[in-house]
């Protein structure tokens, strides 16, 4: 649920980063907070619990500049992962005008990444969103495990598992080193505004 | 892969879960270890490794516990409570109580009811969100205190002047169910009615027809069940006068001041409604041509 002025010719939209716990939403936004200083437009807002899990969310709030002559702010938001905080991701979730879903490359946390993409699916149609229409792109993450003996995902079975009929953008990622984050948030960013560009005809 | 290398290697993969801080996958991978050692009592020192292996084991136990009992709903600060507000506030073009009210319900759902009732109790002054926030307020006592503290409240409002009886009625509506869920019982009575409150403005009845006359059936007396039909002399708003003569000695006695009238005929020029009163005022005439008749307000309640 963008937010246009018109008065100032700008525009305000929301992306939501979701996917299952400790596959890293945080990381992603924290290297978008300590990278991209140029578009950071505030501080970080972490709201976390025991053992470094967000509990609520985290917010971060970037401009990207002027787009056919109106000022575009995004407000980036992360989920908590753990299964039990399904209300607060829902909560976090309104008004979302475009998600990226970040899936754990780990094989043991196979099943995890379906079950968190369900759940965005049916969060998504609680508000009456359906996921194979909104702007989505799917970040495979933590491919650098791989490097230290760890047991992952190859892309094809994780293309198979998760984007078989969505068929949105993937990318895959190493958080922790900034792999593959700067690229997740500008085709998730294109798309959103694309999508607002249909609904809001702004750039008309 | 020989047995030592498949022990260093699953311990190596235990503590790169652990770091990811995936604990369950971290405890399956050292119990695999410990299994391991266990059934091979040939190993060199197997159970110096062992212990070892419990240990780390029993740290990670530590941990989960600590993160499965962290408490889900802390305290923030005022900075973060303020941002919730801020970032979960949706209606662009509503006025500043009802904007106010939404800001207080995201807290609530963020867990941060004793800053959410704080300024749900702010609201309360405001006619337009009273009954909205004092039905927030007891749902945040239910959901975090009890239901013995939204009893408690609900008492001191009854016996407070804020409220109008329709209002007090609507949140008594809300609390009972509540009560229900909870499966206590406590006693509270019916909001009554009094002469000095039902004049206060609410929103019962907003805008009703011009009423020419009313059939009222009494509920005691010797006409009881009998309607009586009594010419309206006067109407402001919802509050309509009749005259009653005073040979009606029986009429002048049965309908005193807070007397409810459950079935009344209005009868306006183009319909009849059926619908509901209560004596807000009864005044002797003591002069003109209707000297001794009583002169009688009914606050129409329900048309």
């Amino acid at each position: 649920m963008a937010i246009f002025n018109l008065q100032k010719r700008e525009i305000e939209c929301k992306i939501v980063y979701y996917g299952p716990g400790r596959c890293g939403k945080t990381t992603n936004l924290d290297y978008i907070y300590n990278k991209f200083k140029k578009q950071v437009q505030g501080e970080m807002v972490s709201i976390n619990t025991e053992g470094d899990r967000t509990l609520f969310f985290d917010f971060l709030p970037i401009g990207i500049g002027k787009i056919k002559g109106c000022e575009v702010k995004v407000q980036l938001f992360t989920v908590p992962g753990q299964v039990q905080y399904s209300s607060t991701r829902k909560l976090v979730l309104k008004g979302v005008d475009g998600v990226v879903f970040v899936a754990d490359s780990l094989e043991v946390r196979r099943e995890k990444n379906l079950l968190s993409l369900k759940d965005l699916q049916q969060n998504l149609k609680e508000y009456g969103l359906s996921i194979s229409k909104i702007p989505l792109v799917l970040q495979y993450n933590k491919r650098d495990l791989a490097d230290e003996g760890l047991p992952i995902m190859s892309i094809e079975q994780m293309e198979k598992d998760l984007n078989r009929q969505l068929k949105v953008p993937s990318f895959p990622g190493a958080a922790i080193k900034g792999d593959g984050v700067g690229k997740t948030l500008q085709e998730c960013l294109k798309l959103t505004l694309i999508n607002l560009q249909k609904e809001l005809k702004w750039a008309d | 892969m020989g047995l030592k290398e498949t022990i260093k290697a699953t311990l190596k993969e235990a503590e790169l879960y652990k770091s990811q801080g995936l604990l369950n996958e971290a405890r399956q991978k050292y119990n695999k270890v410990a299994q391991l050692i266990e059934n091979n009592a040939q190993i060199p020192n197997s159970k110096s490794l062992l212990d070892s292996v419990k240990k780390k084991m029993k740290a990670l136990d530590d941990s989960h516990l600590r993160v499965v009992s962290a408490p889900t709903t802390p305290v923030m600060s005022e900075k973060a409570q303020n941002l919730i507000k801020e970032l979960f506030t949706f209606s662009k073009d509503s006025d500043k109580a009802s904007l106010a009210l939404e800001g207080a319900i995201s807290l609530a759902k963020f867990g941060q009811y004793h800053r959410a009732i704080e300024e749900f109790k702010k609201l309360l002054s405001d006619e337009n969100v009273r009954i909205a926030a004092a039905k927030n307020i007891i749902k945040c006592y239910y959901e975090f205190v009890s239901i013995d503290k939204a009893v408690d409240e609900y008492r001191a409002w009854k016996s407070s002047s804020l409220f109008s009886p329709v209002q007090l009625e609507k949140v008594l509506g809300f609390l009972a169910g509540l009560i229900e869920k909870s499966g206590k019982s406590f006693d509270l009575d019916k909001v009554e009615e009094s002469a000095e409150t039902v004049l206060m403005p609410d929103e019962a009845v907003e805008e009703i027809l011009d009423i020419s006359s009313v059939g009222i059936s009494l509920e005691k007396g010797v006409k009881s069940g009998s309607e009586i039909e009594l010419d309206v002399s006067f109407q402001a708003g919802n509050v309509i006068s009749v005259i009653i003569s005073s040979k009606e000695k029986e009429l002048i006695d049965n309908l005193k001041i807070g007397v409810k009238l459950n079935n009344v005929n209005f009868y306006s020029p183009i319909a009849i409604f059926r619908g509901s009163g209560i004596i807000s005022a009864s005044t002797k005439i003591d002069s003109g041509p209707k000297k001794g008749d009583y002169c009688l307000d009914i606050k129409v309640t329900n048309i």
